[in-house]
C-alpha cells in the first residue's frame, strides 16, 4: 500500500456519508436562523435558534441522543442537558465561541469529556454540536449573498439509510498485477448500494444560518 | 492504450432543442449524427454531424464543432461557442448538491404571475433551477421575498427574460427596474439529486381539497404522503403537520390525489376553513431576516421510490422525473417505496446554441432522430 492511499480511503468512504448528508440536506425541511443580528436571511445563529429547534422537537415528540451530563466540582464546568445532535460545518466554530457566556458551553467546560465524540464542539441548551470540514454549505446564496450553513439537528428516530442486497460497504483494492492486463494501474474503489428515507419527518430539521460578519472569513 | 477507456453508443427521438443522456462515466468526447437531417434531403441550417472535445477550450469555453448544410444548402461547418448563453454539447456530473452557476446581473422584474424576470441573454431553459439574491433589501418592497428561493424556470419567454413561479401582483409588491446593485441570479447545477425534495410553497388553493404550487418540480406521484411547515407569515397554519392543536404529538399529513403539471398537485385535506395563503403580507426592512418559508416534503411509507411493478410495467423501471411532463429516466435502478430516490448521475447534454455563422443552425430538433457515441479516453492530449 503507498503513502497516498490512505488520504484516498478515507476519502472513498467519506463519499458515502456525503450521500447521506445531501439527502438530508435535499428532504428535510428548513428553519432559517432569526436569533442572529446580521441582518441577513437566514441570519448568522443566536442561542434562541438552538432553544426554537430544540422545543420544535420536543413538541414533535423527538428522542434525544444523549442523556445529560451532571455538574460536577470542577473549575470553570458546567451541566449538560440531555440533548439532540446538531451537525455543523467547522467554519461556523468561531460564531460557537462568539456565543460563550450566554447559552455555549465548550466541550472543554463539560462537567467530564467521557460521553463527548471526537469531532463534538460544544453545546447550546438541549443540543450538541458536531462539526466537520464536510459539513453541507450552499455558498453565496442567503439573502444578501452570503454563505448558508446547513445545521442538521435530529433526534433519534428521524432518518435511516437501508443497505440494499444484504450488503453494507466494500472497499476494493486491486494492485496492478490484477487490476489491468498492463499492471499499470491499480483499482481502488468503494461499492454499496443503500437506500435513504425519513422515518420521522418531525424529528429531523435543517437549520440554516449565515455567519457573524464581524468575525472575518 | 486502452485499459481504461470507457465507450458507449445510443439512439433516441429528440423531444426538444436540449437533451440529457445518462451515463455511468463521464465522457471527454463525444460525436452525434442527426440521422433525421441525413437522410432528408439537404436543407438549410440543418446538422449533419456535431462533435465536442473536452480538451479543446476556446476563450474560457468548450465549443461544439457542426457539420451541416450551410445557406447554399452546401455541407459546411460551424461551431457552436459553448457559453453558458449559447450552448452546445457538454458533459457533466451531479454527485453533490448545493453546486452553483455564474452569477448574472437582474435588470429587473415585473408584477405578474407568473413574475417575470429580465436578464440579458440569460441561457436558461425550462426546467433550469435558479436561486437570485440581493432583491429589494431593506426597503418595504415584497420583491424581497424572491430572495434565496430555488425557482424552477416556468417559460423562457425571449432570450432575456424567464418566468417564475410567484405572485408579485399584490399591493406591496413594486416592480424592480435600473439593473439593483446587488441583484443576481445563478443557476442551481443539481437541485434534484435526492428526490422528492423538501419545496417551498408560493401558493394554496384551499377548499374541500388543497392545490399546491411550489417553487421547484414538486417531483411527487399521486398517492404520495405529504407534510406541511407553514410559519404564521403564509397563512395557512392549520396545514402543519406539528403542532397538531386537536390531537397533540399526532401528525397532521395529505396524500397526493392528482398532479395538475410540475409545479402544482392536489392533496387531500379538506381545508375550506384554513385560513387563506397570502404572499403579500407586509414587508420592512426589518421583516426579512429569519423569515422561513411554507415548504411541503414527502413523508411516510407512501412517499418515493420507483414505480410500481405490474404485469405491464417494465420488470425493473427506473423512476422518472419530473412527474407531470417531459418524464426523464433516472440512471438508477428501481428505488425501494418509501425510500427518496437516489438522482446522482453522469453523461453529457446537448444544448439549443446556434452555429456562429449560421445563426440558425442547432444540433437537432423535436423528433430529430439521433445517434451518438460517447467516449472516456485513457491519455488524452492535452
Amino acid at each position: 500500500m503507498r503513502a497516498w492511499l490512505g488520504p484516498l480511503i478515507n476519502w472513498l468512504i467519506s463519499n458515502r456519508l456525503l450521500i447521506l448528508r445531501d439527502y438530508i440536506v435535499s428532504a428535510a425541511s428548513d428553519i432559517n436562523a432569526a436569533g442572529g443580528s446580521n441582518g441577513d436571511n437566514p441570519t448568522n445563529l443566536g442561542v434562541s435558534d438552538f432553544s426554537l429547534v430544540a422545543t420544535t422537537l420536543d413538541t414533535n415528540n423527538a428522542y434525544k441522543f444523549m442523556s445529560g451530563i451532571e455538574g460536577m466540582d470542577r473549575f470553570g464546568t458546567g451541566p449538560v442537558r440531555s440533548a439532540y445532535f446538531m451537525l455543523s460545518s467547522t467554519e461556523l466554530q468561531s460564531d460557537f465561541d462568539a456565543l460563550t457566556g450566554s447559552g455555549f458551553l465548550s466541550v472543554w467546560n463539560y462537567p467530564t469529556n467521557a460521553s463527548a465524540l471526537p469531532s463534538e464542539y460544544g453545546s447550546v441548551f438541549n443540543i450538541r454540536i458536531l462539526t466537520s470540514s464536510e459539513a453541507p454549505v450552499a455558498r453565496g446564496v442567503s439573502a444578501k449573498g452570503a454563505d448558508v450553513y446547513y445545521n442538521t439537528v435530529t433526534g433519534k428516530q428521524g432518518v435511516t439509510h437501508i443497505n440494499q442486497d444484504g450488503y453494507s460497504m466494500q472497499l476494493i483494492y486491486r494492485d496492478p498485477y490484477y487490476s489491468g492486463m498492463l499492471a499499470q494501474n491499480a483499482t481502488l474503489a468503494v461499492k454499496f448500494a443503500q437506500a435513504q428515507a425519513l422515518t420521522q419527518d418531525t424529528a429531523v430539521r435543517n437549520l440554516l444560518a449565515t455567519r457573524n460578519s464581524s468575525l472575518g472569513v | 492504450m486502452t485499459e481504461y477507456s470507457r465507450m458507449a453508443k445510443g439512439s433516441f427521438t429528440a423531444s426538444a432543442s436540449t437533451a440529457m443522456v445518462n451515463l455511468p462515466f463521464k465522457p471527454d468526447y463525444v460525436e452525434l449524427f442527426n440521422y433525421t437531417n441525413i437522410a432528408a434531403a439537404p436543407a438549410a441550417n440543418k446538422t449533419l454531424r456535431a462533435f465536442w472535445d473536452a480538451s479543446l477550450v476556446v476563450s474560457s469555453s468548450v465549443p461544439t464543432m457542426l457539420e451541416i448544410y450551410n445557406n447554399s444548402t452546401v455541407t459546411a461547418f460551424d461551431v457552436i461557442t459553448g457559453t453558458a448563453a449559447n450552448p452546445g454539447i457538454s458533459a457533466f456530473s451531479a454527485g453533490t448538491l448545493l453546486q452553483y452557476g455564474a452569477t448574472q446581473q437582474i435588470i429587473g422584474i415585473t408584477k405578474a404571475n407568473p413574475a417575470r424576470v429580465n436578464v440579458t441573454a440569460h441561457g436558461y431553459s425550462v426546467g433550469d433551477t435558479v436561486i437570485m439574491q440581493g432583491l429589494a433589501l431593506a426597503s418595504t418592497n415584497n420583491m424581497q421575498l424572491l430572495n434565496s428561493v430555488p425557482f424552477t424556470i416556468v417559460t423562457v419567454s425571449d432570450a432575456d427574460h424567464f418566468d417564475v413561479k410567484w405572485d408579485t401582483t399584490g399591493s406591496n409588491y413594486t416592480a424592480l427596474t435600473g439593473s439593483p446593485a446587488g441583484a443576481l441570479v445563478k443557476k442551481v447545477l443539481y437541485p434534484f439529486l435526492y428526490v422528492p425534495e423538501d419545496n417551498v410553497v408560493t401558493a394554496v388553493t384551499t377548499g374541500s381539497t388543497t392545490t399546491v404550487t411550489t417553487s421547484m418540480y414538486h417531483n411527487f406521484e399521486v398517492g404520495q404522503e405529504v407534510a406541511f411547515r407553514v410559519p404564521s407569515f403564509w397563512g395557512p397554519v392549520q396545514l402543519n403537520s406539528l403542532p397538531n392543536t386537536l390531537v397533540p404529538g399526532s401528525p397532521v399529513y395529505g396524500y397526493v390525489t392528482s398532479l395538475t403539471d410540475n409545479w402544482t398537485f392536489v392533496v387531500n385535506i379538506d381545508s375550506s376553513s384554513y385560513t387563506a395563503f397570502s404572499n403579500n403580507g407586509t414587508m420592512t426592512a426589518a421583516t426579512l431576516p429569519g423569515l422561513t418559508y411554507m415548504q411541503v416534503l414527502s413523508v411516510g411509507d407512501v412517499n418515493t421510490g420507483g414505480n410500481l411493478i405490474t404485469a405491464t410495467s417494465p420488470l425493473y423501471p427506473s423512476p422518472s422525473f419530473p412527474t407531470s411532463s417531459n418524464r426523464v429516466s433516472t440512471i438508477n435502478g428501481p428505488a425501494i417505496r418509501g425510500a427518496f430516490v437516489n438522482n446522482t448521475r453522469q453523461g453529457f447534454v446537448i444544448g439549443a446554441g446556434v452555429g456562429t455563422n449560421n445563426a440558425s443552425a442547432k444540433i437537432m430538433a423535436a423528433n430529430d432522430v439521433i445517434e451518438w457515441r460517447a467516449f472516456l479516453h485513457d491519455i488524452s492530449s492535452p
